[in-house]
């Protein structure tokens, strides 16, 4: 997938998520139609705007990771206690983000993208955080589905 | 001071050990592990075109796509250990490596080139690249620049190479190139390559890194 075109409806999804949970930084992430790269497509919540330039490889980085899993994955005091160097989590230092909780988006039962939520302190997320997220996920990839071509 | 100079020419003789073992490895990889990988991979896209069976071709398409991921990170794990354009010259090596920095951390590298390029011999070119590297590295974890200018200036007698990013910056006094480990070992490596750098900051304006080496006289 190379180009969002249904931004405003995803806007929409990130925005009431952000008001109902508590998080600084929202992103989503889509491998790309054609290669293994992972692209960080849309963010709120940024401080600038590298994560439009970032792409990581499948299977690196928290995207790829998530991506290559098909698992969420948390993190929850950066840089301390992450497996591997900080440098491998280039979107946690891009945006300064200190706790994270990304959630694959399935699309044809293959994981093809990442929805990110990150605070920029350390934040434990509760159930009902995850369920959140989980559930905007679910409609990011209804709203998704018709563009992304597994 | 002979002590010194001792303490000088063993780390410099470390240095230069792991580096070679390090282009070792990459060429091993590239030429060997890759090539075999290589040769898999043809060899399984020959299965496939021989088999009706759609569950087989299947499995094996499947297999060709995590061949085709093996190699591609093979590639890259090459490229990262020992940077084969440092066979062009230095400034085609942080050219290259500035594109992949910028697609890895999102931040900007603007490169300037002053000069003629004079070629140097591989232990002081590793030297410099490296030290890039770190610079760069360092950028990204701790600077939270959106933009870094590096500008290279061919002397007659040495190269000079200015790193400047546009960063939070951080006060020298506080964090002087002793008390910090990246920096010190900046400075340290320089030095075993007979080179020399220099850092100064200041908050809210960024950070420069100079660094230097001369030509050798033979």
């Amino acid at each position: 997938m190379d180009q969002i075109n249904d931004f405003l409806a995803i806007d929409d999804v990130c925005k009431s998520l952000m008001k109902e949970i508590s998080c600084d930084f929202i992103g989503l992430a889509l491998q790309d139609k054609n290669g293994l790269n992972i692209k960080w497509h849309y963010a709120i919540g940024n401080l600038n705007e590298k994560y439009r330039l970032i792409t990581v490889r499948f299977g690196k980085g928290i995207a790829g990771k998530v991506i290559s899993s098909g698992t969420p994955l948390m993190i929850d005091d950066f840089p301390n206690n992450v497996l591997g160097k900080p440098i491998e989590q280039p979107i946690m230092l891009a945006e300064n983000l200190v706790s994270s909780y990304a959630v694959p988006l399935f699309f044809k039962g293959v994981p093809k993208g990442v929805l990110l939520i990150g605070n920029r302190e350390t934040h434990s997320y509760t159930e009902d955080f995850q369920t959140s997220v989980k559930e905007s996920a679910g409609n990011l990839e209804k709203i998704l589905s018709d563009h992304i071509v597994s | 001071m002979e002590l010194l100079k001792e303490d000088q020419h063993i780390s410099s003789y470390i240095i230069r050990s792991q580096e070679e073992e390090i282009k070792r490895i990459a060429l091993e990889l590239h030429e060997g592990v890759g090539q075999n990988l290589y040769s898999l991979y043809t060899g399984l896209q020959f299965i496939e075109t021989g088999t009706d069976n759609p569950q087989m071709k299947s499995y094996i398409q499947e297999m060709e796509r995590l061949m085709e991921r093996t190699l591609q990170e093979i590639r890259f794990l090459t490229v990262e250990l020992h940077p084969p354009a440092l066979s062009l010259g230095l400034f085609p090596a942080v050219k290259s490596y500035a594109k992949l920095y910028t697609s890895t951390f999102g931040v900007i590298v603007e490169l300037e080139n002053n000069g003629v390029e004079k070629l140097l011999p591989e232990q002081g070119s590793i030297a410099m690249f490296r030290v890039c590297q770190e610079v760069l590295v360092n950028t990204a974890k701790h600077a939270e620049a959106t933009k870094v200018k590096i500008s290279f200036f061919w002397g007659e007698a040495a190269i000079t190479i200015k790193i400047r990013d546009f960063g939070k910056g951080f006060n020298c006094t506080d964090t002087c190139p002793g008390n910090a480990s990246g920096l010190a070992a900046i400075i340290e490596r320089m030095y075993q390559a007979g080179g020399k750098c220099t850092i100064s900051s200041k908050i809210g304006e960024g950070t420069i890194v100079d660094i230097s080496l001369p030509f050798s006289k033979d």
